[in-house]
Parts: C-alpha cells; sequence; structure tokens
C-alpha cells in the first residue's frame, strides 16, 4: 500500500518553486508513486506540479523547438510538427510504456528520474537539447549532454525544476533516428537503446551523434565512435568500426532482462544498423540536391 | 484480433436452432456495461480487512514470531499464527481423490517452524481498515533461520540432497510401457535423441485472488470468492474440523483462471478468520501478493529418443520426464501423469518406454495450469518431430502425417480413441490459412512451424467423474438452469443456457442460468481439465431432453397427435408436419401447471469410470477422450538482434461441435496470446527459491503490440463426448501455439533453441553456436 504522503498543490511556477526545499516534484507520478508503493522512495511532501499554467506548452518554429515541463510523452506523439522536429525523440514516444503511461508521464519527468533505461534521453542526447531549470532565487541552462553524474545522479538541485527542454530542429542533410530493443514490442522496459544523428555534406559525414540507453550508469554519447565518423565519407567498415566503439565505450550490467554480453552485442548491430541507415536516407536527398 | 470470417467445417448437415451459432452470452452485456459483479465487488456492513504475512526466503526455521505489537495496534481485530490453529493440515488435492502420497504431502495451513517455499504464510491479520492491516503486517517481528534449500530437480535426487519431501523428494513417478522398445530402436535407420526444457510460468489472471466470507445465523461459514473449485467447501470444512455441511462457497464471475483458481487460495484463511472474529472478513490479493500465492506452472525437462526408419516410420520412442514440483505436492502427480500420457503426442507409435519423475524442491509449488502437463509435453514432442525431419532430411510435415493416430487408432496406453482424429486435416487447414510466405530482407529471416497435438478433455476416467444440472421451464415458458459450475470466464454458464434453449424449443433470451453455489446449485464438478462444457453441458442436456419429452408428450395430447410429431421451436410446440396447429409453450407451461405436470428435472451425468491403469506398465484408459488440432505460426527473426515476430497465427481445432462459436474463438485466440508469452517472453525467476520477478514489468505477457491477428478455424466432426458431438477447446487452443512458434523460429535461423522462453538474447547464442559449429 502507498506509503503516506503530504501533497502540496500549489496555485503557480512562483509559487511551486517556493515549496520545492525539502519537497520533491510530482508531474505524472509514473515512477514516484509506484516507488512509493513499492517502499523504494521516501518522499515525505510531494508537490504537485499540474497547476503550472501553460507548462505543456511546446513551440516549434523553423529552427527551434522548446518544450514546457509538463509536457507529457503522449503530448509528443500528438503534435504533429514533431515528427520533423524531433524525430528520434518521436520513435521513442511511440514506444514508451503503454498508452495509459504514455499520457500521464512527462519528458522531464523521464529526464529527470536519471534511468540509465529512460527512453527519451538516448534521443534527447542526439537532438544536443538544453535543459532549463528554475528555483526560486534564480534560471540555468544545463547541455543535457552534461546533466548526468552518475547512477539516477544529475546536476539538479534538490530545489530546482526543468521547466522546459529546447533543441534545433534537425536540417534536411541531417537524419536522426531511435530504435529501442526490448523484451517485447509494447510496454517493456528498455534492454539497449540507440539515438543517432548524422549530418551529411556532400560525401562525408559532417557532424555525428550516438546516444545509448541501458548500457551504462547513465545514458551517454559513444564519443569515440562519433569522432571516427565525423569529416569521413560512411562506408560499410568505417561504420561497423565506429559502431564496434560504441559497444566498446559500453559498460552494460547482467540483470533478468539481458546479459551485459548480449547488450554489448546489440549495441554493435544496432549502431551500425542505425548510422547505416542514416547515411542511406542522406544519400537519396543529396541526390536530389 | 478476430479475423471475422471464420471456416466451419461440419461433417453431418444437422439443423440446429440454438446452438452452432455466435449468440450474445448471457454474460456478455454485464460485462460490456461494467454491471457484473466480481467476488471483490462484494462488501458487508462491519467487513473487516485481511492480509497474509508471508516469508520472504524459501527455506528456513521459524524461530520466532511474535505478534504483540501488531495485535495491540487500535483497530487491529485478530492476528493468527500456527499456535492459534488446531494442528491440522489443508489438502492439496482434488475433491474426491486420494493423491499418491497425499496423507505426507498435505500443507501446513501456517507455518508452525519449517519454512520450504518463499511465500509460505506465517500470520493472517484481520484489522478495521486496509490501512491498518497493511500497518499490522509491518508489526509483527519474526526471526527465521535459513536452511539449506535445494531448487533443482538433479540436486533434490541426489544422496544427501535437503529433504523437503520425505523420504526422498519423489512426489509422483509413472511408467508407460508399450511393444518393445529395444527391437523398435533395431529396425530403426536413425535414432534422434534431444531435451527440451520449459521454465516457470504465471497464470497471470485479470482479477488476483479475493474474496469475502461470513458466519451465518445458522454457523455456517459463507465464502464468496473467486475460485474454479466451489467443491473446496469440502477441503475448507475437514480443515477447520466442521461438518461439511457448514461451509458453502459461493462462486461470482470469475476473472479467469487458467488452473491458478484451482487449488485452494484465500478461502481457508478467510473461513479462519471469519470464524476467530465472528465478522464478515474480506481478503483481496494485490498483484504481487497473487504472485507468491498461488502455485506455478511446472518447469519440465523431457528427453525424446526417437527411433525412425530412413522414409519416416517412427519405430521407437523412448521419453524421460522430470517435472520440479515446488515445495508442496498439490496436484503434481497427476500433471506428471498428463505429462506422460501425453508424450508419444498424437502419434501411432507401437514400442514406447516412458519414465517420468515429479520431483520437490524449495521452490514455489507448482500445480494446474491451463494444458496442466500435456502442454510441455507438446513443446517436446512437436519439436523433436521438426528434428527428426530435420536429421533425416524429409518434409517435416509429411513425417507428421505419416505417424499420424488415424480415427480408431490406439493411444500408448492402449486406449481405443473412439472419436474423430482428424490431426491431418487441421493441419492441412492451419498450413493453407498461412497463405503466401512473407518476403525476408537482410539479416530478418522468415520462417513456419506447425505443431500439433492430443489433448484429454474431461477428467482421469478412474476418478469416476459427474456432474448435475436442474433444468425447469416457469408457467410463463420462460426457463431457469441451475448448476453449480463455475464461469471463469469462457462462457461456461452461457453455454448451458445455449443447451436447454435448443431443446426446449426457446431462445437464449428467455433463459436464465444461476450457477456456482455449493449450497444452493446441484454440483457439477470444477472447472478445470476441459470439463465444465463436456460434464456440465452433457447434465444440462440430459435434464432438458427429459423435460422436453414431458413438454413434448404433453403437448401432443393437447394437440391430439402422437409424441413423435410434435417439436419445440420459436417458444412454441407444433406439429412437425402442420406448424400451424401449435400451442405456446406459456400456455403449454401454464396448462402443464395446473395438470401438476412435472416442469423441472434434477440430472447427473456420469462420465465413463474405469479402473486405474496398471502401475508398471501404464496400461489402460486415462481418459474419456480427446482433441485434436493444429496450430501453425510465420514468424519473422531479427538474426543480428535474435528479435522475434509473429507475423501470423493460425489455429485449427476439431472441437466436435460449436455451441457458441464466438466462445471457441475467444478461446482459440486467448490460447494464441498465451502460448506466445509461453514461447517467447514468460518466465518467473527464482533465485535460491525467492521470485525476484514478481511484477508484471518483469513477467511479460504478449501486449496487443506483439500479437499479430489470429485466425480460428473450426472443424466439426460431431464426435466427440460432450453435448452434441463436442469436444473440449479451453486447453487444446493453449497446447500447440509454444512448439508452433519454436519450430518456426528453428525454420527461420536454421538452428533450435531448446529451452524456453525463447528470448532474443537465446536465439543471438544459439546463432553464434551455430556458426561456430559450422
Amino acid at each position: 500500500m502507498l506509503r503516506e504522503f503530504e501533497l502540496d498543490l500549489p496555485g503557480d511556477l512562483q509559487e511551486t518553486l517556493t515549496r520545492l526545499p525539502g519537497g520533491t516534484p510530482l508531474a505524472g507520478g509514473t515512477n514516484l508513486l509506484v516507488d512509493l508503493r513499492a517502499r523504494r522512495e521516501e518522499a515525505k511532501r510531494l508537490v504537485w506540479l499540474g497547476n503550472i499554467e501553460a507548462f505543456r506548452d511546446i513551440k516549434i518554429d523553423k529552427a527551434h523547438v522548446a518544450i514546457g515541463g509538463g509536457t507529457t510523452v503522449g503530448d509528443i506523439l500528438r503534435n504533429s510538427a514533431m515528427i520533423d522536429a524531433a524525430p528520434s525523440l518521436v520513435g521513442a514516444a511511440r514506444v514508451f510504456g503503454g498508452q495509459m503511461v504514455r499520457n500521464q508521464a512527462t519528458v522531464a519527468g523521464n529526464v529527470c528520474s536519471g534511468s540509465p533505461a529512460a527512453d527519451t534521453v538516448p534521443p534527447l542526447l542526439s537532438l544536443d537539447a538544453e535543459i532549463c531549470l528554475a528555483s526560486s532565487t534564480g534560471v540555468r541552462s544545463v547541455p543535457i549532454d552534461s546533466f548526468y553524474s552518475g547512477f539516477k545522479k544529475n546536476q539538479r538541485k534538490q530545489d530546482e525544476l526543468i521547466t522546459g527542454l529546447s533543441w534545433s530542429v534537425p536540417g534536411p542533410s541531417t537524419a536522426n533516428l531511435f530504435y529501442k530493443l526490448a523484451r517485447r514490442k509494447g510496454d517493456a522496459i528498455t534492454v539497449v537503446g540507440v539515438a543517432v544523428t548524422v549530418t551529411r555534406d556532400g560525401d562525408r559525414c559532417s557532424d555525428a551523434r550516438i546516444a545509448l540507453g541501458a548500457v551504462a550508469p547513465t545514458v551517454f554519447r559513444a564519443k569515440d565512435a562519433e569522432a571516427m565518423l565525423t569529416d569521413q565519407p560512411l562506408t560499410e567498415e568505417l561504420i561497423d568500426e565506429a559502431a564496434r566503439a560504441a559497444m566498446a565505450q559500453s559498460n552494460p550490467i547482467d540483470d533478468i532482462r539481458a546479459s551485459a554480453d548480449y547488450r554489448r552485442h546489440t549495441v554493435h548491430m544496432l549502431t551500425r544498423r542505425l548510422i547505416g541507415q542514416a547515411w542511406r536516407s542522406l544519400a537519396g536527398k543529396e541526390a536530389d540536391k | 484480433m478476430t479475423d471475422q470470417t471464420t471456416a466451419r467445417h461440419t461433417e453431418a448437415n444437422v439443423v440446429l436452432r440454438q446452438v452452432g451459432k455466435p449468440l450474445e452470452r448471457t454474460d456478455a452485456e454485464g460485462k460490456a456495461t461494467g454491471r457484473t459483479r466480481y467476488a471483490g465487488d462484494y462488501t458487508m456492513p462491519g467487513m473487516l480487512h485481511a492480509k497474509v504475512l508471508r516469508s520472504d526466503i524459501a527455506s528456513g526455521k521459524l524461530k520466532r514470531l511474535d505478534a504483540s505489537k501488531a495485535r495491540a495496534l487500535p483497530g487491529v481485530t485478530a492476528i493468527l499464527t500456527a499456535e492459534d490453529l488446531p494442528d491440522r493440515l489443508a489438502a492439496t488435492d482434488m475433491p474426491g481423490q486420494t493423491g499418491q502420497k497425499r496423507a505426507a504431502t498435505d500443507r501446513q495451513i501456517l507455518v508452525r517452524e519449517i519454512i520450504r517455499h518463499h511465500g509460505e504464510p506465517l500470520a493472517l491479520i484481520a484489522a478495521e481498515t486496509p490501512a491498518i492491516a497493511d500497518k499490522a503486517h509491518d508489526l509483527i517481528e519474526y526471526e527465521i533461520e535459513p536452511l539449506p534449500g535445494v531448487y533443482e530437480t538433479s540436486a533434490a535426487l541426489q544422496a544427501g540432497a535437503p529433504v523437503v519431501t520425505e523420504p526422498d523428494n519423489i512426489v509422483g513417478e509413472h511408467k508407460i510401457r508399450k511393444g518393445d522398445t529395444e527391437k523398435g530402436f533395431a529396425e530403426a535407420d536413425h535414432i534422434i535423441e534431444n531435451t527440451f526444457h520449459t521454465q516457470f510460468i504465471e497464470h497471470a489472471f485479470l482479477e488476483p485472488e479475493v474474496g469475502l466470507a461470513w458466519v451465518d445465523e445458522n454457523g455456517v461459514i459463507n465464502i464468496r470468492m473467486s475460485t474454479q473449485v466451489i467443491e473446496h467447501f469440502r477441503f475448507i470444512a475437514d480443515a477447520m474440523g466442521v461438518p461439511h455441511n457448514k461451509v458453502r462457497i459461493l462462486g461470482a464471475m470469475v476473472g479467469g483462471g487458467f488452473g491458478g483458481k484451482e487449488d485452494i487460495t484465500v478461502e481457508l484463511y478467510l473461513a479462519l478468520l471469519a470464524q476467530a472474529t465472528r465478522r464478515p472478513v474480506r481478503l483481496a490479493y494485490t498483484r504481487e501478493d497473487s504472485f507468491v500465492g498461488h502455485g506455478k506452472r511446472h518447469p519440465f525437462d523431457i528427453t525424446h529418443k526417437t527411433g525412425v526408419t530412413k522414409d519416416g516410420k517412427i519405430t521407437a520412442l523412448e521419453v524421460t520426464i522430470r517435472a520440479d514440483s515446488g515445495a508442496y505436492v498439490f496436484l503434481s502427480p497427476y500433471v506428471l501423469l498428463y505429462c506422460a500420457v501425453a508424450a508419444p503426442g498424437p502419434y501411432r507409435i507401437d514400442n514406447v518406454k516412458i519414465d517420468s519423475k515429479a520431483i520437490a524442491t524449495n521452490n514455489m509449488y507448482t500445480s494446474a495450469f491451463r494444458g496442466f502437463g500435456a502442454a510441455q509435453a507438446c513443446v517436446a514432442y512437436e519439436a523433436q518431430m521438426d528434428e527428426i525431419a530435420k536429421a533425416i532430411s524429409i518434409d517435416r510435415f509429411e513425417l507428421r502425417r505419416h505417424n499420424f493416430m488415424r480415427t480408431g487408432d490406439k493411444t500408448a496406453t492402449g486406449q481405443t480413441v473412439e472419436s474423430a482424429i482428424w490431426s491431418d486435416k487441421c493441419m492441412t487447414q492451419a498450413l493453407a490459412a498461412l497463405g503466401e510466405p512473407t518476403n525476408a530482407e537482410g539479416p530478418v529471416k522468415v520462417g513456419r512451424g506447425v505443431a500439433t497435438y492430443q489433448q484429454s478433455y474431461g477428467r482421469i476416467t478412474w476418478f469416476h467423474d459427474t456432474a448435475e444440472a436442474w433444468v425447469g421451464i416457469e408457467v410463463d415458458g420462460t426457463v431457469i438452469v441451475r448448476s453449480g459450475v463455475t464461469d471463469i470466464g469462457a462462457g461456461q454458464a452461457s453455454a448451458l443456457g445455449q443447451i436447454a434453449a435448443e431443446l426446449l424449443g426457446v431462445g437464449l433470451d428467455d433463459v436464465v442460468v444461476y450457477n456456482s453455489d455449493s449450497a444452493v446449485t446441484p454440483l457439477a464438478g470444477t472447472t478445470t481439465a476441459t470439463r465444465a462444457l463436456y460434464m456440465t453441458g452433457r447434465a444440462a442436456h440430459k435434464a432438458s431432453e427429459i423435460l422436453r419429452g414431458r413438454l413434448v408428450e404433453f403437448a401432443a395430447s393437447e394437440l391430439g397427435v402422437r409424441p413423435e410429431d410434435v417439436d419445440l421451436a420459436n417458444g412454441q410446440a407444433f406439429v412437425i408436419d402442420n406448424p400451424e396447429s401449435a400451442m405456446s409453450l406459456k400456455d403449454l407451461a401454464a396448462r402443464g401447471a395446473s395438470e401438476g405436470l412435472q416442469r423441472s428435472e434434477l440430472a447427473m451425468f456420469r462420465a465413463p469410470f474405469t479402473d486405474p491403469i496398471d502401475e508398471e506398465t501404464g496400461q489402460g484408459p486415462v481418459f474419456p477422450d480427446f482433441t485434436y488440432g493444429c496450430h501453425a505460426v510465420e514468424v519473422a527473426v531479427d538474426t543480428e538482434t535474435g528479435e522475434v515476430t509473429v507475423l501470423k497465427s493460425v489455429g485449427a481445432h476439431d472441437i466436435g461441435q460449436a455451441i457458441n462459436p464466438q466462445a471457441v474463438e475467444g478461446q482459440i485466440e486467448g490460447g494464441a496470446l498465451m502460448g506466445q508469452g509461453y514461447a517467447l517472453s514468460e518466465e518467473l525467476i527464482y533465485q535460491e527459491g525467492k521470485l525476484v520477478s514478481p511484477s508484471f514489468s518483469e513477467y511479460l505477457i504478449p501486449t496487443s503490440m506483439d500479437m499479430p491477428e489470429i485466425k480460428s478455424i473450426i472443424l466439426e466432426s460431431r464426435s466427440g463426448l460432450g453435448p452434441f458431438g463436442a469436444k473440449g477447446i479451453g486447453e487444446p487452443s493453449l497446447t500447440p501455439v509454444a512448439p508452433a512458434i519454436a519450430n518456426a523460429i528453428a525454420d527461420a535461423i536454421g538452428t533450435r533453441v531448446f529451452d524456453l522462453p525463447i528470448t532474443p538474447e537465446k536465439i543471438v547464442r544459439a546463432l553464434r553456436e551455430a556458426d561456430e559449429n559450422a
């Protein structure tokens, strides 16, 4: 049974920020309430974020995307402009939990939970997202690449709230993909998550991002692999070599879902596959130019 | 998921007016509108809330249990520990039966000293609110000294192993001997041997165990609960030390059973607490309680050694079977027997030698689960058929056709099957329904597989199974059926209505069925063993037919014709050759009532009764009859990641006669889903006997995103022992699914994973090993 807790219901953002010290923000509750019931979580006072005005707003223009801290995973799916503004994030949203969880869980909450298997994080890393954090004393912005510091540890201070996330819309020469490998197709915890971004300039890859989920204490970018691809023509051999580098940078564990060995193997396979798909999809666009 | 164009194949064109039609079931509207009351929906004034304290380790000695702090908590009404209970055991057997080692293997109600499995109950709590019961649960102090346990069947058989069940951990053994296997192997050109392993799985019914008990003004302990077996009232009475007529179990619509509500679950705890407090008590398991609170499906290791000629005739079969029965015997000896009898599959093999053992360990106890040992047998024998075909380079479907039993053949235990054996027809139609093969691309390989089967319906014939039903016609011409059958969601009650409607010439709308009350409705036995329609349906058929005879005779005299000239249909009795000459059933019933016509009948149906089979040879009849059929699938396997997608799934079964084809499709679709989970993703993981996957985030049932459209093909030989020639489909629909998927995967990737579930990781490993061996 659910532990007893106090529930704060602040009316707006300012009031929320003043209540946060010593409290735990409650958005969708798809982790927090489950953990409270399972007694994995000790929070005594929850601060409800549901009254913050325009907290679920999504703003997309030609170059930029900004989503409010209350944006749910379902909101991502229901916004038709998102498919071009964040293809990998839409891909992750489609296979995120089940329908009821998607309607309730927020992207910011998923980012904040810090689970290495959090499905929205590899896409946001592949998109170089910025995290906007606010407290009663001020506002700051942190690149998601420097947000995580260890297993379920991140740069958010206890009295801070993620008020939004933003990133640049990928250009026409950029492909951005995500794949979730899990033990079943619906409502499953990720075994390996891979998000890639490839930007093509003529016959070369000008920029690459490879973000890996569930294969290390945090979601991380395989920067060795990214560097191998940057400013190179992507041959099958090079892609395979980079995918092996991504595998080498992974540090997965054995758990009841999969062994570390299998996770490493599939990082290799999926990174190779996604980079190849991204590169080939851009070849068509290059030819159209 | 339903394919609306269900194919139906009927041998004889018999006119049926109600039976065989996809009528809206009597339980449909209530479920669709949410008005149906399940056991958890019942409350009573002054009701207490119960909770069970369980051991969190699998093998140990309870050194100390102190409930004083919990008892002192305001709002706590009762805490029961072993010290408060009479020193009785709880039966783990079937009603009316005596297991192989029953006296030694019954279960302690609460732990007195020795803890034998994770989740074994230590104390019962009743409190004014669920929250107080929870607090009391946390306030009970106890100390457990861990003891060495045994968690593998092979270890449990070794000398010096911890003894879970005296004297040697063997809780069941069965042998089957037919012909001469030495001679058979000598005649073989090839001998193929493989071992197959199946896993622990969970029933995962939608409705966790729940009930409400109270002691009434007559001192009768009433228990309203979710169960497949209301006749456990006798075991409850025995465990409590009260006469049988002082315990009554009332069912409600059940939210799924699959064998998991076949044993005693919450009813004994409810009865004890209601008796101790003299207040109504409600106990509702959480999902976590349910995961550790009831028995699981037996893991099996099954080794097949098959002798076969070069043209594919099977000449000899040796099967060795080991089942993990966990810490208490429950139904293990019977599950084992089902597996042994099923082990040769639907094949005619003249020389057979089968040895089987059920072995106690400190894992969670295992018991009934849809398919009951025969499903595990099918996982092995159908995989073995494909392995034989591969080894001797022969078409795997032709290999099956070459060896299928035909109508009139005998089983391995020497039982002549009286009904039609349509394995070939079912397989041919299932394969045809797969249609054009799906194209494979890149690392994704596509494969197909089938599994055929022989699965009993009805209980073991030396149990001397019976069922009763009462059918009556009211003075306004409406019909009432009463039968103790529990409805676990497959339309067990509605089917009785459809049968009575057929015979009494009314519509299903004109029938009301009362069921599932051990004191008031005639006892009909369990809803298990694919027996409910067969047994209760025959009882309702018999009662309806007798009543019909009386009505026809009375109508004949009223209409001035012979009884054989009268038929009942559309709410009327009419002269067959002159339908204008008719009277309404309403008038007929009213007239009959005023003349003292008996307008009701209580009938008993008896299954075939036999003596037990010979212990040394296993020869003799075991079951009333068998269902035959086939499941066929097409899968895509990603050879880089090992991911499997089931593309097509077809069940083709000869069910004799569909009473309600839509309900049959429901069984085939449900079986396809459950079997897919069994094949690919479902597994209860125990570490040192402790369940480490006690939630649906780790225990992975297929979701709608994992399932393809399922095609159901219903064949009707009208040759079964059930009403109107029906056979059973509840368990058979599940049995062939997992081996069909396993075979399709093996077909796709060219190598086999021998242990379920076939996870992506195991596929990658098997491919790697095949690559290294090549």
